[in-house]
């Protein structure tokens, strides 16, 4: 038993990577994403929105499949199983989050571009101290939503191969002939969820002081 | 003429193919106040975006304290568009308050970030102008808890720091009920005592006659008639200007 716990807490590690990598990737790379998604340039609006609606039309785990085998069919070359998952998530989360940075940003009111614009704020004053606070506040909450689901996502990484916690699970269940494991790891799975949403209350909670 | 603020000549200004605004020509004299009354769409709003470059004018010129922003058509430097932008504030109908700042940081901001002035300076300047808007207990408060009235107080003062020498307003009064509108109307008109050089757009006919200088009636994006207030507002000569006025009564 305890040796099974053991064996899940390395799982979650290799979860947790997962998540805190893809984190730190895409959520960056959605603002660019969502930047060129707005552009004035239709040509790069029309890629990048092309680009969004593969990922959210098809199934992730059809696209972590695609990066870690296609380099391979075409160039012949194979790569770590562990990064094409990260690249996979990426390119997938990135995308998501795109979306949710554009519906924040072209929900804030015109009125606050003019105020700072006769006001005589910079451009990049404007965005960060302006803007951006008050894009957070918006999309905190579908923000939230998309980290849940991304927890529970990392489970696909061993679709390739990776052994995160859930493939862990499933191979003791098999060997002990008992879908206990499989409990546990729901267990783990909503304890760290638990987590994120408490986060996630605890930053809505500090920009509630206002409207 | 050192005292001239405004010189407009011949603006012109298109949104696609429907023309806003044809050859609006008017000066504005230092501590004059002018005001702008026309229907809906007549591009009074327009006109004072551009003066406060919140819009592109397609041609004529405008000369702002003896400079030009454009000359027939051409719009001079982006420094001297930016000095010509610290003389001009602007006051809007709707207030677009910051939110998330509280009402002091809300008239702070500006003068820390874009003025340099230090945070003390900043904030003995907003707390005077929240005394003088009768605030003096709301500089910790946000904007939602706020009635209309207050924060376009507080947005009169937000411009005000910055100190402007033409205050432009937009229907300042026009999303307010009337007991908040003369709140405001009060504002104006002891900035107007101290010979604050301004433009106002109103509505408000009794308003507009009392406090300003200067009356410019415009429809369909021409300046129909103009003078002093009270021949524009008691004696009109156009007949449109008659109806329009007549309208307000
Ligand atoms: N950004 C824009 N794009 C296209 N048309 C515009 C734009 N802004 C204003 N217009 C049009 O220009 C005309 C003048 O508008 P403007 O807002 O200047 O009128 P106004 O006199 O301020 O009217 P109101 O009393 O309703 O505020 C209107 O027909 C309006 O629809
Ligand atoms: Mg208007």
């Amino acid at each position: 038993m305890q040796n099974l716990i053991m064996q899940m807490l390395e799982g979650t590690v290799t979860s947790l990577q997962v998540f805190f990598l893809t984190l730190l990737f895409s959520l960056p790379l959605g603002f660019v994403v969502a930047k060129g998604r707005m552009s004035r340039n239709f040509l790069l609006r029309g890629i990048v929105n092309l680009y969004i609606q593969i990922m959210r039309g098809t199934p992730l785990i059809l696209q972590l499949i695609f990066v870690y085998f296609a380099p391979y069919y075409v160039v012949g070359v194979s790569y770590d199983r562990f990064t094409a998952v990260i690249v996979a998530f990426v390119l997938n989360y990135s995308a998501y989050f795109a979306e949710i940075y554009r519906s924040g940003l072209q929900s804030i009111e015109k009125g606050q571009y003019e105020a700072s614009k006769v006001l005589g704020f910079s451009k990049t004053h404007t965005f960060f101290y302006i803007v951006l606070p008050q894009v957070i506040k918006r999309i905190l909450p579908s923000l939230g939503n998309e980290v849940v689901t991304l927890v529970k996502d990392t489970a696909l990484a061993q679709t390739i191969g990776v052994s995160e916690l859930f493939r862990v699970a499933q191979n003791a269940a098999s060997r002990m002939f008992s879908t206990m494991p499989i409990f546990v790891a729901g267990v783990f799975y909503f304890v760290m969820n638990y987590i994120v949403s408490k986060l996630f209350d605890f930053f809505e909670k500090k920009l509630s002081y206002y409207r | 003429m050192g005292n001239l603020m405004i010189k407009a000549e011949n603006i012109s200004k298109s949104f696609g193919t429907l023309e806003v605004l044809h050859d609006i020509s008017f000066s504005l004299e230092r501590g004059n106040v002018l005001s702008i009354i026309g229907p809906s769409g007549s591009g009074k709003s327009t006109l004072l975006r551009i003066i406060t470059q919140l819009e592109k004018a397609d041609g004529g010129s405008l000369e702002i304290k003896g400079e030009y922003l454009f000359k027939d058509g051409v719009y001079s430097k982006t420094e001297v568009q930016k000095r010509i932008g610290l003389f001009t504030g602007l006051v809007f109908q709707s207030f677009n308050l910051f939110p998330h700042f509280s009402v002091l940081r809300n008239i702070t901001e500006a003068q820390r970030a874009v003025l340099k002035r230090s945070k003390e300076e900043a904030e003995e300047k907003a707390y005077a102008l929240l005394k003088r808007m009768s605030l003096a207990d709301k500089a910790k408060s946000y904007p939602c808890e706020l009635s209309g009235g207050q924060m376009q107080r507080v947005s009169i003062a937000r411009a005000l720091a910055l100190d402007p020498e033409i205050l432009f307003f937009d229907e300042p009064t026009s999303a307010l009920d009337p007991e908040l509108t003369r709140e405001i109307l009060n504002v104006i008109r002891s900035l107007a005592e101290e010979k604050m050089t301004m433009v106002v757009v109103t509505h408000e006919m009794n308003f507009a006659k009392g406090i300003s200088d200067h009356a410019i009636f415009m429809e369909g994006g021409y300046i129909v008639e103009e003078g002093d207030p009270i021949s524009l507002f008691e004696h009109p000569q156009n007949r449109r200007t008659q109806e329009f006025v007549k309208s307000f009564e």
